[in-house]
């Protein structure tokens, strides 16, 4: 294949805002090339540029030996495409397609015989004389790939063309335009955010993220074999684990090791594996590279997403101590009120304020109508160490209930091999408030006031199970444990197996399943 | 593309010479007296000393600004009421009443402003209260349309969410409609007290010369009494009151809002 | 918003009505009044139409007053288009500073301007005449163009112009065959609001009007000291025009989707 268009070193900045780091890309005759990436990732700049509607800051674009960068759009050989068609709203559909030879002065039998091959190639017949704007999506993408091909380009750009239509018609659209490239031969640039659309009609996928390349392949390669962490997850669903390279064809996560058929890195280099949902297979307990515990099964059509996990997060366990109400009537006034003992941290102490006591407690006040009355007194001192203290609440008619503030050393685990903190603290609560809750894993979360967060940079960890087993509706007092844990390994498996939550299997895959990449930067 | 910007230039020069310099004109006369030329240029406030020495003048000015004050509430007072009820026509009524409204518009409002005369004097009602009628009836319908803009543009969701989340046919109006329909009485309030202060012809039509305002003054000391550094002090310290009561009513809607947005 | 609306409403609506129509309804009558009476209808009669036919300030005024909107309507729409599409292609600086310049004559009240205006030309010992008045009414109506148009020019598709760039057009030829179509309604929109801004002028006139160069506005302002009823006359033909092309520009459309519709059936 000849080489069409070479892009060198292209360079683009926006009032010093760098979109296009220095981008090469050499691109070939008759190849269906897709730019991929999210959006902000430089792909249309990059198609801009090659259009001819933006100038590159720096670098050159060489079409046929001859640097275009400078040449403007209406002088190249190349038409565009666009995301939302740009279809002249004022003409019909023949004079849209005709615009462009009818620009160049062809004679007009020869535009009505090349408008004409058009609509057929793109299945319009009929439709000449309609108006666009009252065209469907589909039918307005048609007339724009045909106002563009009509002119007979050497590359023919497409700006995202297809993410304006509904799903069946996308996937429709993507093989009807991979054969009308087959059809007329010439080269398409095609722009996407779409992993699914570059795999299905590419000969060349190239990804992209802030202005850089990050991988140029076909898409086996992109996909079997991506450049990096970053290309993984872009491109299909994976499972990414950061692991360490023991030596060529060894590689180890979660205190094991696997044999992989990778090669080349350092010894005891860091690593991101990659293994493919759709590559792990389920096999029963103890027979496969490694065991776990089912966590979720999602029904996909073809098959089942499950969740498995592999190795546990970090937890702690608290007491929550069930006690008899506690309302205090007041019944001159006609009111009652109620609060709860809690549990806080001592390095909290310092900050506390009356509301926050107030929602602590979930202290309230109401009166025989069921209305609520405000609390006006809120009394109690506390010092900043560890013991218990009263507190009194009250409201303007003098009703009033008093309980313990217990204040407590801080009540963290630490995980070392995770690098997660948790920490949680016991509670009080009476049954009816648990059988009121409508959304309880969310309520203990806050009763028990528990947080995690990561040793390594302090970002907060999302508690993702509360395990309990006492059953809410049927609550009575006493002491009951519940747990708060973070989320621990897990990996997604594709499996047409059906398979049940809470299930213990094993997990088992090739060598040449594990794909290991170098950590990016 | 880029290349089209170079279109501009010639209105920058236009604009330059037809708008920037006879405002600057307007200043340069208003900080002199008569008989200076450019040459022997001298910086006076002997003008606006002048204006508020004398009683008549701010006695003048305090005239029209109570006149334009008192029309801007009578139309909102009555614009707003109409731009509601037009809200809740069908939709071809709606665009039928803005027609009816705009219609009188498009024919010139000195001919509209004679009509009157015969009207009212037939009735006989006096100096002042024809010129209220005047004033009125010419600023009126750019209330209305205004406020009406406002109105129509509110999602009709909004409104069934409120009544979704309670609130009765008043509470809707004072906590949704009105307080998003503001914009619109800004607006035209800006319409109708900006020309409202500055009209003279209204008053000389129908007030029969005895009522004086601020425009009447500003034409009698260009056209009759020939004292344009006098005319151009009283016109500048007219646009002036102006400029402060929009930028001060702009104040008011922008904190209304946000006040909304708590 | 739309909901039932009650009788109390609707007659009010109908009062508001009448208040606008009332005086515009009296004038088409008292037009055809007999007698000199602006109060009592004594008979019908053409005579004040045949005065003022007959009467040359008025017909000079007409003439002065059409004249006058077609040349500056003409002017502003060009200058004002062509400014209006060079500042959606300028920098956000220069677009901000047209912007309040143009508000000048808008937020203004007529009668600075007008001063402003007056004392510029004599100033510039220009002697006012109907060209000065000429001038004035396109510098006041350029701004309401550039604002009409700027709208269709911001919710223009961007990639049209690229589209015809990309389809072989020059930039000018992009302009002429795609940018100035699409943009049409804003143009017609802001022509509209010209012409009918210069043609119901009177105060920018008054000032800038040279010797015994009188537009319709000038010549009523002039004359209503004294009972005149060819004035009605000349309100009622004011009358008769506004309303025949305000509903041949509001049914004309109408019928036209019709038909459109019939075709497609």
């Amino acid at each position: 294949m000849k080489k069409l268009i070479e892009v060198k070193n292209v360079v683009k900045t926006f009032d010093s805002q760098v979109v296009l780091k220095g981008i090469s890309l050499d691109i070939y005759e008759n190849e269906f090339v897709t730019l991929l990436g999210p959006s902000g990732c430089g792909k249309t700049t990059l198609l801009r540029i090659i259009a001819g509607f933006l100038d590159p800051t720096e670098g050159h674009v060489i079409m046929d030996g001859e640097d275009i960068a400078r040449i403007p759009a209406y002088k190249r050989d190349v038409n565009t495409v666009f995301q939302h068609y740009a279809l002249f709203p004022h003409l019909d559909v023949y004079d849209n397609i005709a615009f462009g030879l009818k620009i160049k002065k062809q004679p007009k039998d020869i535009i009505d015989q090349k408008v004409m091959r058009m609509i057929s190639l793109v299945g319009l017949e009929g439709f000449e004389h309609r108006d666009v704007t009252s065209m469907s999506g589909g039918q307005q993408q048609r007339v724009a790939i045909a106002r563009a091909l009509v002119n007979e380009p050497r590359v023919l750009l497409l700006d995202e063309s297809l993410s304006a239509l509904d799903k069946n018609l996308r996937k429709e659209m993507q093989l009807e335009l991979k054969e009308i490239q087959r059809e007329v031969g010439i080269t398409f640039i095609f722009v996407t955010h779409d992993q699914e659309e570059a795999l299905t009609m590419s000969d060349k996928i190239v990804i992209m993220k802030d202005g850089e390349i990050e991988q140029i392949g076909t898409p086996a390669q992109v996909y079997n074999e991506p450049a990096n962490e970053y290309c993984a997850r872009f491109i299909g669903d994976s499972n990414i684990i950061d692991g360490i390279m023991k030596k060529d064809r060894l590689v180890s996560f979660d205190d094991a090791d696997y044999e992989c058929v990778d090669y080349g890195f350092e010894e005891n280099e860091e690593v991101d594996i990659m293994i493919r949902p759709e590559d792990v297979d389920i096999v029963p307990r103890n027979r496969g590279l490694l065991n776990g515990e089912v966590k979720s099964v999602l029904f996909k059509g073809v098959h089942y997403e499950v969740m498995v996990e592999t190795s546990s997060g970090t937890s702690k366990t608290v007491t929550m101590h069930v006690t008899k109400s506690r309302d205090v009537e007041n019944a001159e006034a006609h009111e009652k009120i109620s609060a709860s003992s809690f549990y806080m941290d001592l390095e909290d102490v310092e900050s506390l304020t009356d509301s926050e006591v107030i929602a602590r407690a979930n202290a309230q006040a109401w009166d025989d109508k069921d209305e609520f009355v405000s609390l006006t007194k809120v009394a109690y001192s506390l010092k900043p160490e560890v013991g218990t203290y009263p507190c009194t609440f009250g409201t303007d008619a003098g009703t009033e209930i008093t309980v313990n503030i217990n204040v407590v050393k801080p009540q963290v685990i630490k995980d070392e091999s995770n690098e997660e903190v948790i920490q949680a603290f016991d509670f009080y609560k009476t049954a009816e408030e648990i059988k009121e809750s409508v959304a309880l894993d969310t309520d203990l979360i806050r009763w028990a006031d528990a947080y995690a967060w990561s040793t390594e940079d302090e970002s907060r960890v999302e508690i993702w199970d509360v395990k309990y087993d006492f059953d809410d509706e049927n609550i009575s007092e006493g002491d009951y444990p519940v747990t708060f844990s973070t989320q621990g390994r897990e990996i997604k498996v594709e499996t047409t197996d059906a398979i049940e939550e809470g299930q213990r299997i094993g997990l088992k895959w090739n060598p040449e399943d594990i794909h290991v990449m170098r950590k990016s930067r | 593309m880029k290349s089209f910007s170079k279109m501009v230039y010639p209105y920058v020069v236009w604009a330059a010479v037809m708008i920037v310099v006879p405002m600057l004109m307007i200043v340069l006369y208003a900080c002199t007296v008569k008989g200076n030329s450019v040459l022997t240029f001298q910086f006076t406030f002997d003008n606006f000393i002048r204006f508020f020495s004398d009683p008549v003048f701010p006695g003048v000015l305090w005239r029209s600004l109570k006149l334009a004050v008192i029309t801007t509430l009578i139309c909102i007072a009555v614009g707003y009421p109409t731009a509601y009820v037009m809200a809740k026509l069908k939709p071809n009524s709606q665009a039928v009443a803005v027609l009816l409204i705009t219609l009188p518009m498009w024919i010139n409002m000195l001919v509209r402003t004679y009509a009157w005369r015969g009207i009212l004097s037939y009735i006989g009602m006096s100096g002042e209260a024809k010129v209220y009628v005047g004033m009125i009836y010419n600023f009126l319908p750019f209330m209305i349309l205004q406020i009406y803009t406002s109105l129509s543009k509110i999602d009709p969701n909004l409104i069934t969410a409120a009544h979704d989340l309670g609130a009765n046919n008043t509470e809707t109006f004072k906590r949704v409609i009105l307080p998003l329909s503001l914009s619109g009485v800004v607006s035209g309030i800006t319409l109708v007290f900006l020309p409202a202060v500055s009209s003279f012809f209204i008053p000389k039509l129908l007030g029969g010369g005895q009522y004086v305002l601020i425009g009447n003054l500003i034409e009698d000391y260009f056209i009759s009494t020939g004292d344009w550094n006098f005319g151009s002090a009283i016109s500048l310290i007219m646009a002036l009151i102006i400029l402060v009561s929009m930028y001060v009513t702009r104040k008011i809607d922008r904190y209304t809002a946000q006040e909304e947005d708590d | 918003m739309e909901q039932k609306t009650k009788l109390h409403e609707k007659i009010f609506l109908g009062l508001i009505m009448l208040f606008f129509y009332l005086p515009i309804i009296y004038v088409v009558i008292f037009s055809f009044n007999s007698s000199k009476s602006l109060s009592t209808f004594t008979g019908f009669s053409l005579q004040w139409y045949e005065k003022m036919f007959a009467n040359r300030t008025i017909m000079e005024s007409i003439w002065y007053t059409v004249s006058c909107a077609v040349i500056a309507t003409v002017v502003s729409t060009i200058v004002g288009t062509v400014t209006a599409i060079g500042l959606s292609k300028s920098s956000k600086a220069l677009r901000e500073a047209i912007n309040q310049v143009n508000n000048l004559p808008m937020l203004n009240p007529d009668i600075v301007t007008a001063i402003g205006f007056m004392l510029f030309f004599t100033s510039l010992r220009i002697k006012t005449s109907f060209t000065t008045m000429v001038l004035a009414h396109i510098a006041f109506c350029i701004p309401y163009v550039i604002l009409s148009v700027m709208p269709k020019l911001r919710t223009l598709d961007p990639n049209l112009a690229e589209a015809a760039l990309d389809l072989g057009c020059t930039p000018l030829q992009a302009l002429w065959k795609v940018i100035i179509p699409q943009i049409m309604p804003g143009i017609i929109s802001g022509a509209l609001v010209a012409f009918s801004m210069s043609f119901d002028d009177f105060v920018i006139s008054l000032f800038t009007t040279g010797p015994g160069v009188n537009n319709i506005s000038i010549y009523v302002y002039a004359n209503v000291k004294r009972v005149n009823p060819t004035i009605n006359a000349l309100s009622a033909i004011i009358v008769y025009v506004v309303t025949i092309v305000l509903i041949l520009v509001n049914v004309i459309p109408m019928i036209r989707e019709r038909k459109l519709k019939k075709n497609e059936n």
